[in-house]
């Protein structure tokens, strides 16, 4: 197929074309397209980005509440039986004197997942209103908001560490709580959000 | 005009994340192109990426199996001796209720990073060994691709450290033999993502 010199500066969509998201090969867009080069699924753009974005995003705030209400952990040994919060977590270590620990997974628990939220939600808003905004800041962002996200899982293995430890140990008894399970789940559905995302749109609406 | 006004698809490439269209350049080794919009790299050409990624991705896989199986804490305390392994990890998560919790952690770092590390080195040993690309390899490459942000082997090294410290007032810790091999497979991975070239590995399956 020939193409006129001046689709370079153009991006595929407009000039009809869609870029295999695995090997980068181009192809004429069409529903249903299966790559030429590696055979995988190409779409121009991932169909319902939005909304999918929206979906898993939404799941995983919901997700999100019972993390912090419920209990993650309670021990049980001499001194009686306790149950921890992530929050009331990170106070009891900042107590016992390991600030950095609890500075640790303050930020993996509570920084990094709220400021997620806000970053895909804030990033599909724009999208859906067309907000002028500079495409290089909003695409800056969608990288972080994909870098960050695995790092909040830290607070699950913690737990299964622990749980897993002192089970063998015998003497005090550690179990997971149910908050820990929303937890996970809260993180794994902002990964999706933020995998449904489609960068592209950002550079869709202005050029700059 | 020496140069012909019309191009064909080959001779374009699409920025990754913002979609743009440019010619293609030959690129020399060691050499990459950016996007002229948004500057994400576009296409690499990585020198010896074969060998280099093959042999990053063997010693991986012999490593996590290493963490896997040797303890990597022992905890004592009250006279009381135990050694964990990451399969007795999530081995007794699996019988308490946890067994949701359980199967998360088996998956986020033992299945999936492992899953990847095998698809990787078979297509990576059947490009070395010169075999026919085929369907099979290039679907392999594309699923080791995905599964790159759900590999936490290093989100659950510092998991572990934290744990450390959390119990280190409760009882005497040893971290055992898999936590330094968890420490270098983590390198390891870094090693893999600078040393291994995508469109290399996909210039082979794509003839």
């Amino acid at each position: 197929m020939a193409l006129p010199y001046s689709v370079t500066g153009r991006t595929a969509k407009v000039a009809g074309l869609a870029r295999c998201p695995a090997c980068g090969t181009l192809g004429q867009a069409s529903p249903k397209l299966h790559c030429r080069g590696c055979g995988g699924v190409v779409h121009a753009r991932i169909p319902f980005s939005l909304q999918r974005t929206w979906a898993f995003l939404i799941v995983g705030l919901m997700a999100y509440v019972p993390a912090n209400t419920l209990p993650i952990m309670s021990s049980t040994g001499y001194t009686g039986a306790t149950s921890d919060t992530i929050l009331s977590g990170v106070m009891t270590l900042a107590d016992q004197g390991s600030p950095g620990v609890a500075i640790i997974i303050f930020v993996a628990s509570i920084c990094i997942p709220v400021t997620k939220f806000f970053i895909i939600g804030g990033l599909a808003l724009s999208l859906h209103l067309d907000l002028p905004l500079s495409g290089h800041k909003r695409h800056r962002l969608h990288a972080v908001t994909e870098f960050i996200g695995r790092w909040s899982m830290i607070d699950v293995f913690v737990v299964a560490v622990l749980a897993a430890l002192i089970q063998l140990g015998a003497i005090i008894t550690i179990e997971p709580g149910v908050g820990i399970n929303a937890f996970a789940l809260s993180v794994v559905f902002t990964m999706f959000s933020a995998l449904s995302l489609d960068a592209r749109l950002i550079w869709d609406g202005n050029a700059t | 005009m020496s140069r012909t006004l019309a191009i064909t698809l080959d001779d374009l490439v699409a920025c990754r994340s913002c979609d743009l269209l440019h010619l293609r350049k030959p690129l020399a080794l060691g050499e990459q192109t950016r996007c002229r919009r948004c500057s994400s790299i576009m296409s690499t050409r990585k020198p010896a990426t074969i060998d280099r990624s093959l042999a990053a991705v063997l010693a991986s896989i012999v490593l996590l199996l290493i963490s896997l199986m040797l303890p990597f804490l022992s905890l004592s305390r009250a006279g009381i001796e135990s050694q964990i392994s990451i399969l007795d990890a999530v081995a007794s998560l699996w019988e308490s209720d946890l067994r949701w919790l359980g199967l998360v952690t088996l998956a986020l770092i033992v299945l999936l990073p492992l899953g990847r590390l095998v698809l990787l080195a078979w297509v990576l040993a059947a490009i070395r060994l010169r075999r026919p690309a085929n369907r099979a390899l290039r679907s392999a490459f594309r699923w080791a691709t995905r599964l790159e942000p759900w590999a936490m082997a290093d989100v659950f090294m510092v998991g572990v450290a934290i744990s450390l410290v959390k119990l280190g007032s409760v009882a005497r810790l040893e971290i055992g033999l898999a936590f330094w091999s968890l420490c270098a497979l983590i390198a390891l991975t870094v090693i893999v993502t600078i040393v291994l070239c995508k469109d290399t590995v996909w210039r082979y399956l794509i003839q």
